[in-house]
């Protein structure tokens, strides 16, 4: 969203908001703290005054906008199915039983729960490994479940 | 002094009953603040029904009142004047400026000259009809909501440029009326009153950490006490050493603009700002002696039809610089119609030069501000009904 400002010679200052496509949302704040809001349909029509506000009513708005008074949950991280799930990376350790087995061999998943979603080794990573890629010393294994799978995790890899 | 309090009370009256006879019908108070003067001052009319109405004398409080009123009303147009708005649009600004200058202080040197007036009399009265008034131009386009539309850019982009011209122009005409006559002593006098002007410039350019700290004071009261000092101690120096004090006081501004203290300025000093311009106004009204105006009535009929037209065109190239639509172009050119307190300013400095200079164009100005003023206020108000009929012309004009 760009917003512009420009100066507004004994007035006070004077902001512009891209919103939707052409449509602009445009704020007078008046030097003695007055707020007008004006709502530009397109490039060819006149502003239509929405409201005006004083100093103290538009910081109230403002906040409310922002979500101090009430934080909505947002529709975008509801999407995600993790549920109790987190993600979490764990590196192997030398010394770990599970050190040159593969994945299906080692049997991972049963054993702790956690699904491997990816091995970072080094600069690469390999997304979304098969059954039969191999675990090595120094691996990062990235891998999603509870916190308790994690744990189990973390005794079966780590030193 | 119970009869100058008297005096004064039934001045701030007068002025306050005008104001709000003009918000009740929308126009600015300007032109009303003038007609309040005229009529409690010493001039015609001096009597209604048989009881006086010479009842408010211009006396010395009076005058130092309104020339505080001219040196903060220059000190608030240096405080508002954006540097950085004017390098940012600084190729539109020039264009639609240049017009604007061209076309009015053109047509005020044309009527001059078409009316037989003298140099220094063609000067002034091209410099009263060029200025637009900041005031009822920035007050009318809020009313009318065109501030949030896109010709508030030329509008106030075209101020911005008019505020450097009156600067450098109140300098020069300051500097050629105190002057010594002969061409030399003027070329003197302008000299100095540019080195005078150039050095409070420096100051204000580069003093900025300075009067940052300075004024960074703990209350209000002392805030408000140390800025009246500050700007009426310089503006008086300057008018002791010959020079505008309206233009010192625009450079002090100008020390203010690039510091966090000017919301706080707007804030406290505007008020006292608002007092003393009211008496100008009224001081106008009541050193007005109206029946002079039936001499320059010609003048002064041309001059309003005359100069409305080529504000309109000025404005509307104005508003194609920036690629505006026929319609909001005329807008940019009906809202710069208006003209008040600067060519009221460039009207005091003529009454204080004395001769025929001090009878001929203060009263030209005072009637021509009534007129432009009330004129403006009310095209602004019915724009629509202009647009419509005017627009299809510009179009063609323009081939769009």
């Amino acid at each position: 969203m760009t917003i512009y400002e420009t100066e507004v010679p004994g007035v006070g200052h004077k902001f512009e908001l891209e919103i939707d496509g052409d449509e602009r949302l445009v704020v007078i704040i008046h030097h003695d703290g007055k707020r007008d809001v004006y709502r530009r349909p397109d490039p060819d029509a006149d502003s239509e005054q929405l409201f005006s506000l004083t100093g103290k009513q538009a910081r109230q708005l403002g906040s409310i906008l922002e979500g101090a008074y009430f934080q909505p949950v947002e529709l975008d991280e509801v999407e995600v199915p993790l549920g109790e799930s987190i993600i979490e990376w764990t590196e192997v350790g030398a010394d770990a039983p599970v050190v040159g087995q593969s994945i299906a061999d080692c049997d991972i998943r049963s054993r702790t729960g956690v699904s491997v979603m990816a091995i970072q080794r080094g600069e690469e990573t390999i997304p979304n490994p098969g059954p039969d890629a191999t675990i090595e010393t120094g691996d990062v294994l990235v891998t999603l479940g509870s916190r308790e799978e994690h744990s189990a995790l973390s005794d079966l890899v780590e030193d | 002094m119970a009869a100058s309090l008297v005096e004064i009370g039934i001045a701030l009256a007068a002025v306050a009953l005008a104001g709000l006879a003009a918000n009740r019908v929308g126009l600015s108070v300007i032109p009303a603040y003038i007609v309040a003067g005229i009529l409690v001052g010493p001039e015609w009319p001096t009597e209604v029904l048989g009881v006086s109405l010479q009842l408010v004398a211009y006396g010395e409080f009076i005058a130092v009142a309104a020339e505080l009123g001219i040196v903060f009303l220059l000190f608030f147009l240096g405080l508002e004047f954006s540097v950085g708005q004017l390098l940012a649009d600084r190729k539109r600004i020039t264009k639609a400026g240049s017009v604007d200058f061209l076309l009015n202080f053109g047509a005020g040197v044309a009527l001059g000259v078409l009316f037989g007036r003298t140099p220094l009399e063609t000067l002034l009265i091209a410099g009263v009809v060029y200025i637009s008034s900041s005031a009822v131009v920035t007050k009318s386009i809020i009313d009318r909501g065109w501030v949030a539309n896109p010709e508030a850019e030329p509008i106030l982009g075209t101020l911005v440029f008019e505020d450097i011209v009156i600067a450098v122009y109140l300098a020069l005409v300051a500097a050629l009326l105190t002057g010594s006559g002969d061409l030399a002593g003027a070329a003197m006098d302008v000299a100095r009153a540019f080195a005078f002007l150039g050095a409070i410039a420096a100051v204000a350019w580069y003093g900025t950490d300075y009067v940052e700290r300075a004024f960074d004071l703990p209350n209000d009261e002392l805030f408000l006490l140390h800025v009246l000092g500050a700007t009426t101690l310089v503006a008086g120096a300057a008018l002791a050493t010959g020079v505008s004090e309206a233009v010192a006081a625009f450079f002090v501004g100008t020390a203010f603009s690039q510091t966090p203290h000017t919301d706080r300025i707007e804030d406290v000093v505007a008020p006292v700002r608002d007092l003393f311009a009211a008496v100008f106004f009224f001081a106008i009204g009541l050193t007005t002696d109206v029946t002079v105006l039936a001499g320059v009535a010609a003048l002064l009929a041309v001059a309003v039809v005359l100069t409305t037209g080529t504000k309109l065109v000025s404005g509307t190239i104005g508003g194609r610089v920036y690629d505006l639509s026929p319609t909001r172009s005329l807008r940019t050119g009906i809202g710069l119609v208006p003209r008040a307190e600067f060519s009221l300013v460039i009207a005091t400095l003529a009454a204080g030069a004395g001769g025929t200079l001090a009878d001929v164009v203060p009263a030209f100005t005072v009637g021509y501000v009534l007129a432009m003023s009330v004129l403006g206020t009310v095209m602004i108000q019915h724009a629509d009904r202009l647009t419509d009929s005017l627009a299809p012309l510009v179009a063609d004009v323009t081939g769009e």
